[in-house]
């Protein structure tokens, strides 16, 4: 009797088959979200390259830089993964991604300003910019993320997610769950507050 | 960095940029690395898991229905039970095989036996 043929369980991973594992623009995120759900890990592992850089800048924009934002992206992560089954492969991945990165971090935040009772970012408690800080691109740093940590959470999220990222408003919306005008609204108001820090910056350009 | 009228559509990449150039932490192939190992040891949610989360509230939910459901429907169901037996006691001593006076009946209606 011959033996029987053996057949893996999956597919071979996108790593296997020899392409680059990273932001390999010919594979796009349907296929890997479908060979993720074959039960590829490594394909999920691409689009951890893809777009985990962008919800870590998310993260850090919601929570300030620190573990909190790491482990919020994490969490944010694992849950896509756990709940690929419910994604809706007609849709775009990359916000519904971001959109359970960005709750996770807003979750994160609350629960931090439950467990602190005043909820002060670093960049504030530490009294703005060094004065024997020379160079000024650490100052414009500083300046910048001074006037970010200020803004409303939601506020961070918008401006990040359209200037620095590159979704769009509508995107946006659906991320965080308001309207497309609100949001304007949002980038609108944030951009303000952050040009205002950068002006002496600017002027001195 | 690009000047914008109210609500502009346009991506400010300068902006942009200082933004990203702020929130980037350095050591992003460690992060990326820990977010794939994170991940590869993550079991796929079942759709047990999505029951059992699902369950507390849909517990709660359906207590909250029975509870809505007696306190509106439950009471207004039917005529109390002693506002029927007055209202049927007439009747059946009418039809009892041994007829009351008339003087008992409009007693015990009046006083509501």
């Amino acid at each position: 009797m011959a033996a029987p043929s053996v057949r893996p369980s999956v597919r071979p991973s996108v790593h296997q088959r020899g392409e680059p594992p990273l932001r390999n623009p010919d594979v796009t995120d349907a296929d890997l979200v479908r060979q993720s759900l074959d039960g590829d890990g490594d394909a999920f592992g691409v689009l951890v390259d893809r777009y985990g850089l962008a919800a870590r800048r998310v993260a850090r924009a919601v929570l300030g830089p620190g573990d909190d934002a790491d482990d919020a992206v994490q969490d944010g992560m694992i849950a896509a993964w756990r709940a690929l089954e419910r994604f809706d492969a007609a849709r775009s991945f990359r916000p519904w991604l971001m959109r359970i990165v960005a709750n996770a971090s807003l979750d994160m935040l609350r629960r931090r300003k439950v467990r602190r009772a005043v909820a002060v970012p670093e960049t504030v408690v530490s009294g703005g910019i060094p004065p024997d800080r020379a160079a000024e691109g650490s100052l414009v740093r500083d300046r910048l993320k001074g006037a970010l940590m200020e803004l409303p959470e939601r506020q961070r999220v918008a401006v990040v997610l359209f200037d620095a990222e590159g979704y769009s408003h509508a995107e946006i919306a659906g991320i965080l769950g308001v309207p497309e005008g609100t949001v304007r609204s949002y980038v609108f108001h944030a951009r303000r507050a952050l040009r205002v820090a950068l002006s002496d910056f600017k002027e001195g350009e | 960095m690009t000047e914008f009228m109210s609500f502009d559509s346009e991506q400010d990449k300068e902006l942009g940029a200082r933004l990203q150039a702020m929130l980037d932490a350095g050591d992003n192939e460690l992060f990326l690395a820990r977010m794939r190992d994170a991940v590869r040891q993550a079991p796929r949610e079942t759709p047990w898991d999505v029951l059992t989360r699902w369950a507390p509230a849909g517990l709660v939910a359906a207590v909250a229905a029975a509870l809505l459901f007696w306190f509106t429907l439950g009471p207004t169901a039917g005529p109390d039970p002693a506002t029927q037996l007055m209202a049927s006691a007439p009747a059946r001593m009418e039809i009892a095989p041994n007829q009351p006076e008339a003087d008992v009946l409009v007693t015990s209606v009046l006083e509501g036996r």
